[in-house]
């Protein structure tokens, strides 16, 4: 039987329609102008014992929304919801139990206290006995360091100890399932490694099934075999990691900063472009931000490097940085039936 | 039980942490001593007996009377609001514990920390400097459980106005209107004993007097026996009763509107 059932689930918020300036804040006093908001509309899937999933779409798409009633915090307003055999939000407390949850934005570590101490009230908290306890703390202080940390009150640490802090924490009542929402947001590149090598540790350690929100592509690459793309609040692909990979993992970004740029100089860099890797290239151009033109380029058609050093010998380039692709035009593209 | 334990040593600890917010807190508490105790003073130069009471009385009354004002003062009903209003709430749910209880020992943690750092210096000062004389009897006995009620009743109040969290962005408004009520209704500020007598009558049987009238009686009155006593206790137990009782009612119907609603 699998750990997570889904089946139908769909949440709907009603918004009150707020009218503009003085007169109308008085007005939305006594206004019963609702609108309603198709949150989640109508999603199905299952969760196996184990699996490290990535649950990924653009802001607003359902995720967080769907997490929520997943641990039992929101109430679906329609649709079949079940972890381990039980509707999550009738038995939340027997429920939290056997969840972790990490929300990336807040922790749930006592603020002001040193480390050591939260990890003794959770012990508390979730009747963690004191050999599992002692196992685990040894085990995430040889995975992050944690003794180092002990002593060290939570709002001092730095913004990447106290993830990794957040995230142990939740594994350390042996939980079946653990959500991370939004791990790793606002760290740098080394301290997002970090944290996907400890929890694939984690997740192998105890078989813990992983559910991630994320909006780093490098997350879902580093750590899930499955993904599942939502936007409004309805699946856009349910499946291998693999094929989205072999779609997207290619792309990559050229952020250009072109001196003396005008309208002309766009069309200028298309045609050359054109002239000299030919018309299958791979290569799209848009002026995105302010002085930046992005130039994507499809490294299977052609490399990044040939792109590169021909932009540098025919136009005069103030800055250059190269990302992957974001996650806004991966749902695009699933949009305009890249996997269909 | 047991796993609440923690939490009232938590935030026995960060109050602790706060090393100078614990010693203005005791400095502010003496300053407002030898204010109090310089006014009453003044007011008994002209008689040595008002509405009942010796100056000893008196300056026992508003003196304790300040320092369980400090130490019912745990802000509980600014926390929990934020908490509500800012999210954080979702870290409660997603664990296994109870909303209300878990906020119960938090403050109880808060309680022990104002009673290290202003009640026992308190007590000190006005045993010491000021020669305030206790008179025994049954009250004494009866005043710890009194205060321990009132502590109920205070904390089920500064709940229900966080829980508003849930509805409103702000608590400012409220809160510092619950704080003037008690001020003046409960006798944290006057006696009620200078209250007009028709007054008096109908505070009895309000929530506010239960939190400090009461418990300060018994300090300052302990001979008057259980006559008194039992049933200004049986006020305060009905109100610790029924303020949580409707106070978790009220998170329940609050909590739909995150749970329909959205966080």
């Amino acid at each position: 039987m699998s750990l997570i059932h889904i089946e139908n689930l769909s949440k709907h918020f009603k918004i009150l329609n707020r009218r503009e300036g003085l007169s109308g804040a008085f007005r939305d006093l006594f206004s019963g102008d609702y609108r309603t908001v198709e949150a989640v509309a109508g999603i199905s899937f299952d969760i196996e014992p184990g699996e490290i999933v990535g649950y990924i779409g653009p802001n607003g798409a359902g995720k967080s929304t769907t997490i929520k009633m997943m641990t039992g915090i929101l109430k679906p307003t329609g649709g079949i919801i079940q972890v381990n055999g039980q509707v999550p939000y009738d038995n939340r407390i027997r429920q939290a139990q056997i969840m972790g949850v990490v929300f990336g934005q807040r922790s749930q570590l006592w603020w002001d206290l040193p480390v050591i101490e939260s990890f003794k009230i959770l012990k508390e908290i979730y009747k963690v006995d004191q050999k599992t306890f002692d196992h685990h703390m040894d085990l995430f202080n040889e995975l992050v360091g944690l003794k180092t940390l002990y002593s060290q009150q939570v709002r001092t640490l730095s913004l990447g100890q106290r993830m990794l802090c957040d995230i142990t924490a939740s594994f350390l009542h042996t939980p079946q399932v653990v959500f991370l929402d939004e791990p790793t947001i606002g760290l740098d590149i080394s301290v997002k490694a970090k944290i996907r090598s400890v929890i694939k540790e984690l997740n192998r350690e105890r078989n813990t099934t992983i559910i991630l929100t994320t909006h780093d592509l490098g997350d879902v690459e580093a750590l899930c075999q499955r993904i599942i793309i939502i936007d409004k609040g309805r699946i856009l692909y349910d499946g291998d990691i693999k094929r989205v990979n072999a779609l997207f993992g290619a792309y990559r970004t050229l952020k250009l900063q072109i001196d003396g740029f005008t309208e002309s100089t766009l069309q200028n860099l298309k045609d050359r472009l054109l002239e000299c890797f030919g018309m299958e290239h791979g290569i799209t151009i848009a002026a995105t931000e302010e002085f930046w033109t992005d130039v994507t380029i499809d490294q299977a058609h052609t490399p990044l490097s040939d792109v590169l050093s021909f932009v540098m010998g025919n136009f005069t380039v103030s800055d250059v940085r190269i990302v992957e692709i974001a996650m806004e035009n991966v749902v695009r593209k699933v949009y305009d039936g890249a996997l269909g | 039980m047991r796993s609440y334990l923690p939490i009232a040593r938590a935030s026995y600890m960060v109050g602790l942490i706060y090393r100078f917010g614990f010693l203005f807190t005791v400095v502010g508490n003496i300053v407002y001593l030898g204010v109090a105790y310089y006014l009453w003073r003044s007011i008994y130069s002209y008689s040595d007996v008002i509405r009942g009471l010796t100056f000893n009385e008196t300056f026992l009354y508003v003196g304790v009377g300040s320092a369980v004002f400090v130490l019912l003062k745990t802000y509980a009903d600014w926390f929990i609001h934020y908490e509500i209003r800012e999210g954080l709430i979702a870290n409660y749910l997603t664990k296994p514990l109870d909303f209300q209880v878990y906020n119960l020992f938090a403050n109880l943690g808060s309680l022990l920390m104002n009673l290290t750092a202003v009640a026992l210096p308190t007590a000190l000062i006005m045993g010491l400097v000021f020669k305030v004389k206790l008179t025994y009897g049954a009250g004494l006995f009866l005043f710890p459980i009194s205060l321990l009620l009132a502590f109920l009743i205070s904390f089920s109040i500064d709940y229900f106005i966080g829980l508003m969290g849930f509805y409103s962005e702000s608590v400012w408004g409220l809160s510092t209107t619950k704080e003037i009520i008690i001020t003046v209704f409960s006798g944290a500020l006057i006696p009620l004993q200078f209250f007009p007598e028709d007054m008096q009558k109908v505070l009895f049987w309000l929530p506010f007097q239960a939190i400090y009238h009461t418990p300060l009686m018994m300090l300052t009155k302990p001979d008057q026996g259980l006559v008194v006593f039992l049933p200004m206790m049986a006020v305060q137990l009905a109100w610790a009763f029924g303020l949580f009782l409707a106070a978790r009612l009220f998170y329940n119907q609050a909590i739909k509107v995150l749970r329909i609603a959205g966080g």
